[in-house]
């Protein structure tokens, strides 16, 4: 139902109950930036800074614990470990939807089923395996997992399966084989859902906190969430820092979420109503 | 000639395109779940190379854990944030969905908190529940209430604070798949039921909600899973603490893993909590039968 063209009465004092619970919703993330901006006396006593402290970001960016490596490491392995997932995801969804050999749904079933697995049952055995392979605290240990996902196999395959097959039935009768018909037909046509995936599936690794803390030892290879909370360590009473921090952690994704917020949201809703 | 069908050709390409994907995921989880669950049933610690299979020891070491029956104490007290969460999202998603002005604007400031969520987030809340000079408290005195509540600080509210966090990190994520499901719902159904003298309330209880129980079954069953394999919010703020009142399974099982390199018992803690999922998956499949109106 879309009964958005209600009477103006309504609406009015109903969207501004809605605005102050959304206030209520973001209000962690405006103290967070105004307590970055203040001085270590203003922190808890005032709501707002009488002036823009810029020293607390400055700290935090230039200051002999920086959070540049961080920010380094955390691009290096999110943008490696998209990608890879993106491509091999996107081939795996087109084999599972769009070819047909022995054993493929039930090859499928096996798949789905490790989704239900939790990452709690798999951590120990990968400690123990990367540290016998060689690449515990490594960022391999992050990126090689990375790029294989389940989720990105299911997703994209709803999506494939929508594609009408005339389209790529007359391609087969041209002559043309799998291969050509991925990357030339299905591709391209699939570039709204691949990119919602990219999307979220960045901003899964960007947020990953658990597995960087399993897998990596070695400050120099921190990733942010990691780095923020050895930031915070060493700090502890420095509450402007760790404010200003936590922006420097945060802003990234907002900036994604405004730009992506279209593709973000649909593909939740549309894996979530048709799962 | 028979007529082969369009994705019979060359079917063992197909099976290339899934191969790449395949190792990975034999390589990083279908490899990883058997080793672990063989762990389970040994006595095998990270520190000492010598280990030896124990049978079910570890099992029945679990069933007599007074930790590990708190974990799951704690574990329970968590999940009471996947309701709340879902009804303040329905009734959330209801408005938005009808009388409001700006809505994509308001749409974003509910969704943030989950899109950001993380370990920035969680210092954050750790400030605002700060409890002598923290923001919260400061209001709770203001409006009288003169010895306000520890919050993490605390072993009796740890848990609940905690439980706060993750309503408001889930709101947004449930309120988005509301509004979805509330868009699919006829306009005639409910102009009949209005022409028919019903109250908005009435329409809504009696109409609206029977409509998107789908939905609430579906969210129902993620959000227990996504909660409880949830680790990063809890072990950020609290670590557990204070004095393991917020050590849920999740933390338990990384506690045992990494702090006291139990390994064996740790694996056996892991799959217990893969058997919670799994029995709240089953009564998923079976109860989307019984209890859901289509």
């Amino acid at each position: 139902m879309n009964e958005n063209a209600g009477n103006m009465k309504v609406k009015l004092p109903v969207t501004v109950i809605m605005f102050v619970l959304g206030l209520f919703m973001i209000v962690p993330f405006l103290w967070m930036l105004s307590t970055s901006f203040q001085t270590p006396a203003e922190v808890f006593n005032k709501w707002l800074p009488s002036s823009l402290n810029w020293s607390n970001h400055i700290r935090v960016w230039t200051g002999s614990h920086d959070f540049v490596p961080y920010y380094l490491n955390s691009l290096k392995i999110s943008i490696v470990g998209t990608v890879g997932a993106v491509f091999l995801s996107a081939l795996a969804a087109y084999g599972f939807s769009r070819t047909s050999f022995k054993g493929r749904d039930g090859l499928f079933v096996i798949y789905l089923s490790m989704m239900m697995v939790p990452p709690q049952v798999l951590f120990v055995p990968k400690f123990i395996m990367f540290n016998w392979v060689g690449i515990y605290n490594t960022h391999w240990a992050l990126i090689l997992p990375a790029m294989f996902s389940i989720f990105g196999v299911f997703m994209l395959r709803q999506f494939f399966m929508s594609i009408p097959k005339e389209i790529t039935e007359s391609a087969f009768l041209d002559g043309a084989g799998h291969y050509k018909i991925f990357f030339r037909l299905i591709l391209p046509l699939a570039k709204p859902a691949i990119a919602t995936f990219a999307i979220l599936d960045f901003s899964w690794q960007w947020n990953d906190y658990e597995n960087a803390l399993v897998f990596l030892q070695s400050p120099k290879l921190y990733t942010i969430p990691l780095g923020l909370q050895n930031f915070i360590l060493e700090n502890n009473v420095d509450y402007n820092g760790m404010m200003a921090a936590s922006s420097a952690a945060i802003i990234p994704m907002i900036i994604i979420f405004f730009v992506g917020q279209k593709y973000i949201i649909q593909g939740i809703s549309s894996s979530a109503v048709k799962g | 000639m028979k007529r082969r069908s369009w994705m019979d050709r060359q079917g063992w390409i197909g099976m290339t395109f899934i191969l790449p994907n395949m190792i990975g995921i034999l390589l990083f989880f279908i490899i990883p779940a058997i080793y672990s669950f063989v762990l389970m049933f040994t006595n095998y610690q990270f520190s000492n190379p010598n280990w030896q299979f124990t049978g079910l020891d570890n099992l029945k070491r679990l069933f007599h854990d007074d930790n590990f029956y708190a974990s799951i104490k704690y574990t329970v007290i968590f999940l009471i944030s996947v309701p709340v969460s879902m009804v303040l999202a329905f009734i959330v998603a209801l408005f938005l969905n009808r009388s409001v002005y700006l809505k994509g604007v308001l749409r974003g400031m509910f969704f943030l908190p989950y899109i950001s969520s993380g370990v920035a987030v969680a210092f954050v809340w750790m400030l605002l529940f700060q409890p002598s000079q923290g923001p919260i408290n400061e209001m709770l005195r203001w409006i009288g209430i003169t010895s306000p509540p520890g919050w993490f600080a605390d072993t009796e509210t740890a848990m609940y604070a905690i439980d706060i966090v993750q309503i408001w990190l889930m709101l947004g994520y449930n309120m988005i798949i509301y509004l979805a499901a509330l868009q699919e719902i006829s306009t005639e159904q409910l102009e009949a039921a209005r022409i028919d003298g019903a109250s908005t309330f009435k329409t809504t209880w009696k109409i609206v909600w029977p409509l998107v129980s789908p939905t609430t079954f579906l969210l129902m069953i993620t959000g227990l899973i996504m909660t409880m394999k949830s680790f990063s919010i809890i072990q950020a703020i609290t670590a557990g603490g204070p004095s393991g009142s917020t050590t849920v399974l999740s933390l338990f099982v990384y506690k045992t893993a990494f702090s006291y390199y139990d390994m064996g018992y740790a694996s056996a803690i892991s799959w217990f909590l893969f058997a919670v999922i799994l029995v709240i998956t089953v009564i998923q499949w079976i109860g989307q039968k019984r209890w859901v109106h289509y």
